[in-house]
């Protein structure tokens, strides 16, 4: 018993013992928990304050209205149209049961279709939770009422307004003349992962061509963003704040749409496919751009609009294509003006020095022929462009090289693009020796350099990099287009002079006058029969593709084959205030087809100045501007 | 000595109860009516009220069963045991399902969790069973093997209904009790090594949604929106609390339903989220400050039957409380054990407060002897 009463007692020891041990075991594991909530409560608390605003918080952005295009004149181009539009709350937990329960009770006042339903459920099971599920578009006021009416009967559901484009449609002529240069605007494609993130909202909008495109940075304006709490199922409880969008800018363009008509008619009137470029020398403005074919662009929205889409894509005329900053051509003699520059620089040939023509000239073997057959016996640097003598320009070609050739051509503003606020511009091409060698055929070859030095073999040019280069051998300085109004405060001597040295310049333009105005001259039916108004031309004819004399009589009835008339014209000679460029598709020669097409436009440019529908950029103040042009009234005819 | 006890009055029992106790139930249990008020945005119905009543019978029954002798429930250890045994075994047979899980007897529209009752049926026959052998048969090794028996038929039938969570509660409190009833040291290190041993084959008998749970324990991350959205919703809900708290009523996570079960299992987590580091680290102490009575209450209890009935209880509660905010915090597998007293839920409440009681009884017992 004594033995059981020691047992006894020392279990009772042990019992004390493991008592305490197992409080002890009991505090250190809740004091472990309250380390544990430490760390979670208090070090961890930021990082996951964090998670927990993101949960209880739904950021909705808001689009931007979009900029408007206007023409000079004011007149409102390209606008927006409100359209209401019901939307699923972004992230909204649906399953597919609960919303086609959901879509049930909403039929009857979006007028949904049973079709229209199940629809929607495969967008939002495909979608999920990343995009807003548009219901319904177009609401009509008494359906948004509803909606917000009932917003406790439907509480994953939200009116919403956003605006799509809407263009000018009438008269219809004047918006298919304006149809180019606005664009088009387009769903944001190929989203990175910088890009703006309103790109990724189902209604915004972003130019796809033209200035819509050119001046998207101006036009978008910023999203504005909605911050809403939501419970744990979605629901939105109320607005936390928000951030109002900002809308685009207005863009104002340097055109004229009135004017512009005048120009497609007048391009019109050649019933083929061409461009006219017209720029204002002292601002760079473009003061009109036509491209034909063109398209109506109402047929691009609205019902109809994805047929319309594949019928002009489909075109073979390519309809959508503005030939004006994205039609490249061989620029033909036009391009002999960068030649004599490059020359003259150069000092390769001089103003007076005579080389001789008759008919052709062979270089390393090849026969290179002028176009006047006949040659044109002994010429100047007058005389070669008043006639544009071939062989003269393949001799200064040679002697000057094809770098040096493409260092003026550049100078000049071929082969490039330019900020004009208009895209999809094509650079055209300018070739070099290391061009050619990149190629990875034969090296540069000296007939090469001849051919290129009359604007043939491989240069390519677009109508707008020929206004450009006139606009630049007429002033001298490194004009700029743009098609979007300057503020009428910039000074007139803005651009940079060129690098070329003035007496060359002077030999040139005087060459060019010589084309519209003396016996011979190429481009004598440019001339505006005005004394004030002396024009200074080049034509050029290029040739689509080189043929063998053999051929030449086949390719003679055959329109795709035929050259392209080109002209390029500046007026006044004494003080040049406009450039145009005219590009017509397979006409034939430049000076028989294009120069009248460029007289016409002059006279066009010339009568609105008078007829002071032009008050503004019309009236630089230096004084450089014959009177005839800006201020001398006269009568009609 | 022990006649004085056994003819105490009603009132002089009551007299010799330990107050602290009720008075630290009563303040965790309005600690619940607060959190349940919140939990229905700021309304004291329906939760809370109910919770407050609940609590309030469950007091009542608390003292009621302070006031029955202690002899009484040393008599009722077998046959409450015997029959609790009976009922787990019944009810793969006869009992309800409901999500997955048998775990209801059913019997004229009055539902009982035969493993509830077990909770504290297992306590009184633990300590009957070890007070009722002599010392030496109770260090004995192979006295283990019966008491193992009578620890592991209701861990293995809990964890047929399924109820991983129940199973490991009667393990605790099962090897809690033998630790305390003197069982060599060496056999708990030998236990240990056997069930390091066995992980692998029991990791294989898991149900899905068990070993679910745990994977999901293991790694909340991998899927936050489902079987991790639990453990995920805690932890943001729980740091969003931070040290002060958002304040009550002002918890964002719990007012807009983030927090899953918030009324029953993760109750602590709206507590953590509305009063902070603070406010969790209080409550905790509460319970520590109960568990501690009770420990202090068992070493000066009469005899051995009384003391390793209150330790028993104490560590029932510990390891409730330990589970849960284990659970919550995400260092324990979600196995849906409600944090005690605090928790919307009637049945563990009533099973907790007639433990209590008893426990109350034997601690009774020692006051009588003062006297």
């Amino acid at each position: 018993m004594s033995f059981s009463r020691q047992t006894g007692e020392r279990l009772e020891r042990t019992f004390t013992r493991r008592s305490a041990a197992l409080m002890l075991a009991q505090a250190a594991v809740f004091g472990g928990l309250g380390m544990r909530l430490y760390q979670m409560q208090v070090l961890e608390a930021a990082e996951t304050g964090a998670l927990a605003e993101g949960n209880r918080t739904r950021r909705m952005l808001l689009a931007p209205r979009r900029g408007r295009i206007l023409d000079a004149a004011g007149n409102v181009l390209a606008d927006n149209a409100e359209n209401f539009r019901a939307v699923l709350l972004p992230r909204t937990k649906l399953d597919a049961g609960l919303l086609r329960a959901e879509l049930k009770r909403l039929a009857p006042v979006l007028h949904l279709s049973e079709d229209e339903q199940e629809r929607l459920i495969l967008v939002a099971g495909r979608y999920g939770h990343e995009r807003t599920l548009v219901l319904a578009t177009g609401l009509t006021f008494e359906q948004v009422a509803a909606l917000e009416v009932r917003s406790l009967e439907f509480p994953f559901v939200t009116a919403q307004v956003t605006s799509t484009r809407a263009y000018a449609v009438s008269p219809r002529p004047a918006s298919m003349a304006m149809a180019h240069i606005i664009g088009t605007v387009g769903a944001a494609a190929n989203l990175g992962l910088d890009d703006d993130p309103v790109l990724r909202l189902t209604e915004m909008r972003v130019g796809k061509t033209g200035v819509e495109a050119g001046m998207e940075h101006e036009l978008r304006g910023r999203a504005g963003e909605a911050v809403m709490e939501v419970d744990a199922r979605g629901r939105t409880l109320r607005q936390l704040k928000q951030t109002a969008p900002r809308a685009g800018r207005d863009v104002l363009l340097s055109i004229d749409s009135a004017l512009q008509s005048r120009f497609v008619e007048r391009l019109a009137a050649e019933r083929g496919q061409g461009a006219i470029v017209a720029l204002d020398i002292a601002t760079g403005e473009v003061k009109a751009m036509a491209s034909l074919p063109a398209y109506d662009p109402a047929s691009l929205s609205g019902p109809g609009s994805e047929a319309a889409w594949r019928l002009l894509t489909a075109d073979n005329e390519r309809p959508l294509v503005n030939r004006a900053i994205a039609g490249v051509y061989p620029p033909g003699s036009t391009f002999k003006l960068v030649t004599a520059l490059a020359a003259l620089r150069a000092g390769t040939i001089e103003p007076k020095e005579k080389i001789e023509c008759w008919g052709d000239v062979t270089y390393a073997g090849h026969v290179f022929r002028c176009w006047n057959r006949k040659g044109h016996k002994a010429s100047d640097l007058h005389k070669a462009l008043r006639e544009s003598c071939d062989c003269y320009f393949y001799e200064a070609a040679r002697r000057t090289g094809i770098d040096r050739i493409a260092a003026m051509a550049h100078e000049l503003g071929l082969g490039e693009t330019y900020k004009a606020g208009i895209a999809r511009q094509q650079a055209g091409l300018i070739p070099t020796t290391g061009w050619k060698r990149l190629q990875g055929r034969t090296g540069w070859l000296i007939g090469e350099t001849l051919l290129a030095g009359i604007g043939q073999g491989y240069v390519l040019a677009t109508p707008l990099q020929l206004a450009v280069m006139t606009a630049r051998v007429a002033s001298g300085r490194a004009v700029v287009p743009t098609l979007i109004k300057r503020s009428g405060l910039e000074p007139a001597a803005e651009f940079a002079p060129l690098g070329v040295p003035d007496a060359a310049l002077g030999a040139v333009r005087s060459g060019m006058v010589a084309v519209v105005n003396e016996p011979g001259g190429t481009g004598q039916q440019a001339d505006l029969d005005d004394p004030h108004l002396t024009v200074a031309g080049k034509s050029g004819t290029s040739q689509v593709s080189r043929l063998s004399a053999e051929r030449e009589l086949k390719r003679a009835l055959a329109f795709g084959a035929r050259d392209h008339a080109v002209f390029v014209a500046y007026a006044p000679a004494a003080a040049p205030r406009y450039a145009v460029a005219v590009l017509l598709e397979h006409a034939g020669g430049g000076g028989a087809k294009a120069a009248p097409v460029a007289r016409d436009c002059l006279k066009i440019l010339f009568e609105s100045d008078r007829l002071g529908a032009r008050p503004s950029a019309a009236a630089p103040a230096n004084g450089d501007v014959p009177a005839a042009a800006a201020a001398q009234p006269r009568g009609p005819g | 000595m022990f006649q004085n006890a056994r003819q105490a009055s009603p009132y002089a029992r009551l007299m010799r109860v330990n107050w602290l106790v009720p008075a630290l139930v009563c303040l965790l249990a309005g600690v619940g009516a607060l959190a349940l008020s919140s939990v229905a945005g700021g309304s004291f119905t329906p939760w809370a009220s109910r919770h407050v009543m609940r609590c309030a019978g469950g007091l009542a029954a608390m003292l009621a069963c302070a006031l029955v002798p202690l002899r009484v429930w040393r008599a009722l250890a077998v046959p409450a045991y015997a029959g609790a045994l009976a009922l787990l075994i019944a009810v793969p047979i006869i009992g309800t399902e409901a999500l997955g899980a048998k775990r209801w007897l059913t019997a004229g529209g009055f539902s009982i969790q035969p493993s509830e009752i077990m909770k504290v049926a297992l306590v009184l026959m633990l300590a009957w069973s070890t007070a009722r052998v002599s010392p030496a048969v109770r260090t004995h090794p192979l006295w283990v093997v019966p008491v193992l028996m009578l620890i592991g038929l209701p861990v293995l039938l809990t964890l047929r209904q399924p109820d991983l969570g129940t199973a490991v509660l009667f393990a605790g409190i099962g090897l809690s009790m033998m630790f305390l009833a003197g069982t060599p040291l060496w056999i708990f290190a030998a236990g240990g090594a056997g069930a390091l041993a066995a992980l692998p084959f029991a990791a294989a008998r898991l149900q899905d949604y068990q070993r679910k749970r745990i994977e999901t324990f293991l790694d909340p991350g991998a899927d936050p929106l489902g079987a991790g959205y639990h453990i995920t919703q805690a932890r943001i809900a729980l740091g969003n609390g931070g040290a002060a708290g958002q304040g009550y009523l002002h918890g964002t996570q719990s007012q807009l339903d983030f927090v899953p079960e918030k009324m029953t299992d993760f109750i602590f987590v709206v507590i953590g989220e509305e009063w902070g580091f603070a406010g969790a680290c209080a409550v905790l102490a509460v319970y520590a400050l109960l568990t501690g009575v009770l420990f202090v209450m068992a070493l000066t209890a009469r005899d051995t039957f009384a003391r390793l009935l209150i330790a028993g209880i104490a560590a029932t509660l510990a390891i409730y409380v330990s589970i849960n905010i284990g659970m919550v915090t995400g260092l324990v597998p979600v196995v849906g054990v409600p944090l005690p007293l605090i928790s919307y839920g009637g049945t563990s409440l009533v099973t907790l407060m007639v433990g209590l009681g008893i426990a109350l009884s034997a601690g009774v017992e020692r006051a009588s002897t003062a006297d």
